[in-house]
């Protein structure tokens, strides 16, 4: 089984996914705060400039986790309570991108418009 | 309390449907005795769900804010190389078994492999178990007023339902006729598996790892992925009011391939051949009578 070409096929793939994605961060990448607060985001509209990636700086400052939700986006990330997690977004076309915090989506609501 | 009842619903029942399955398939095909091992690995999934809820939740670094993410990514399309075997697997055995007579597996039908349901059982688990945990937990936490005892209370009766679900399928399952059990069961194997292969490359989109790709349709009109009929079916089998491309091409090229692989013609099935029995020799009839010369 140490020698099964399926194994290093796993490592290969999973070390492939960890350096795509930590590689894909520029120095100087935007940051933008979003927190979490009584079930809320704030803000809950967020600007971001069209066609470069930026990062979202996510504090959940309640008392239950949460989870942060772009269908558009296909990004799903869920922040413990209390933690503040960084969020590495792709870069957007123009456009207006809903997201929500389903563990709350009734009042957990925002969008990124990328212009 | 309805909220949280169709969030926990969704999640678990794509764990029991697949559970559902899974024991309907080795129930069908005489492997009772293999049940242990789709057990264990539920169980296993369970476990590690908790796991990773707990990770996240109390650790810190790098590895604890990248790690769901590329976890999450490895077991989707893990899933989707499981339950494509599993769908050739039970093409092979129904292959060996005529008409509507169910055998017992024998030693030499493949039973060697056949802890992977163990493992397909895992991954359905897992796959959306750490997220169900966290939801259940935050429930808990925030639950100070008869509304929130009321949400955790929904929370649960989703899960208890959705296995109810499971065990419904599993039920069915026996009803069915057994040519008719192998063709809707690898159908439906073959449309999870390609809304994970398609949810698995949208998710590596979202991270970065692939370009992003266009929207090539908007069927939001007919039915919204934010829905609660609409996100069933996003969970089940992939489905995306306004897909990207990739997302498109993934689903068809898995459908497509697996579908050939899985519902070809096969060649002529390699009986062991009836016909030819090898008998001793016929004794001579002159020599007996001569006794024991």
């Amino acid at each position: 089984m140490t020698r099964s070409p399926w194994m290093w096929l796993g490592v290969l793939g999973a070390a492939a996914l960890i350096l795509g994605i930590t590689g894909g961060a520029a120095a100087q990448t935007a940051e933008i705060p979003l927190t979490i607060e009584k079930n809320r985001f704030d803000p809950e509209e967020i600007r971001v400039k069209a066609g470069a990636p930026f990062v979202l700086v996510i504090t959940n400052k309640d008392g239950a986790p949460e989870e942060f939700e772009s269908r558009d986006l296909r990004i799903e990330k869920v922040i413990p309570a209390g933690k503040t997690l960084r969020l590495r977004m792709p870069a957007l076309k123009a456009g207006t991108y809903s997201f929500v915090g389903e563990y709350h989506e009734k009042t957990a609501k925002g969008k990124i418009i990328a212009e | 309390m309805g909220a949280t009842f169709v969030i926990t619903l969704r999640e678990a029942f794509e764990a029991s449907l697949l559970l559902g399955i899974i024991y309907g398939c080795l129930y069908r095909i005489g492997a009772r005795a293999s049940f242990h091992w789709v057990t264990l690995g539920a169980v296993l999934g369970l476990a590690a769900s908790l796991a990773m809820g707990l990770g996240v939740s109390f650790l810190s670094g790098p590895l604890i804010e990248l790690g769901p993410d590329v976890v999450g990514a490895a077991i989707m399309f893990l899933a989707v190389v499981l339950l494509t075997w599993h769908g050739w697997w039970m093409r092979q055995h129904a292959r060996t078994i005529k008409g509507d007579v169910e055998q017992h597996v024998s030693a030499a039908h493949g039973s060697r492999r056949i802890w992977v349901v163990g493992l397909i059982a895992f991954t359905g688990v897992f796959r959306e178990g750490a997220e169900t945990v966290l939801f259940l937990w935050g429930l808990m936490v925030e639950a100070t007023s008869a509304a929130g005892w009321g949400s955790v209370v929904g929370g649960l009766a989703g899960v208890a339902v959705a296995a109810i679900l499971g065990w419904a399928v599993f039920r069915g399952g026996q009803r069915v006729s057994l040519p008719r059990f192998f063709a809707w069961t690898t159908a439906l194997i073959l449309l999870l598996a390609a809304g994970l292969f398609s949810t698995g490359v949208g998710r590596l989109e979202g991270l970065g790892l692939l370009p992003i790709t266009d929207p090539v349709w908007d069927t939001s009109w007919l039915l919204s992925d934010k829905s609660v009929v609409g996100s069933f079916l996003t969970g089940l089998v992939g489905y995306r009011a306004r897909p990207s491309l990739f997302e498109v091409l993934a689903y068809w090229v898995y459908l497509i391939g697996a579908g050939t692989l899985l519902f070809r013609r096969p060649p002529a099935p390699r009986r062991p051949p009836l016909a030819r029995i090898d008998l001793p020799p016929a004794p001579d009839p002159a020599s007996s009578r001569r006794g024991t010369q």
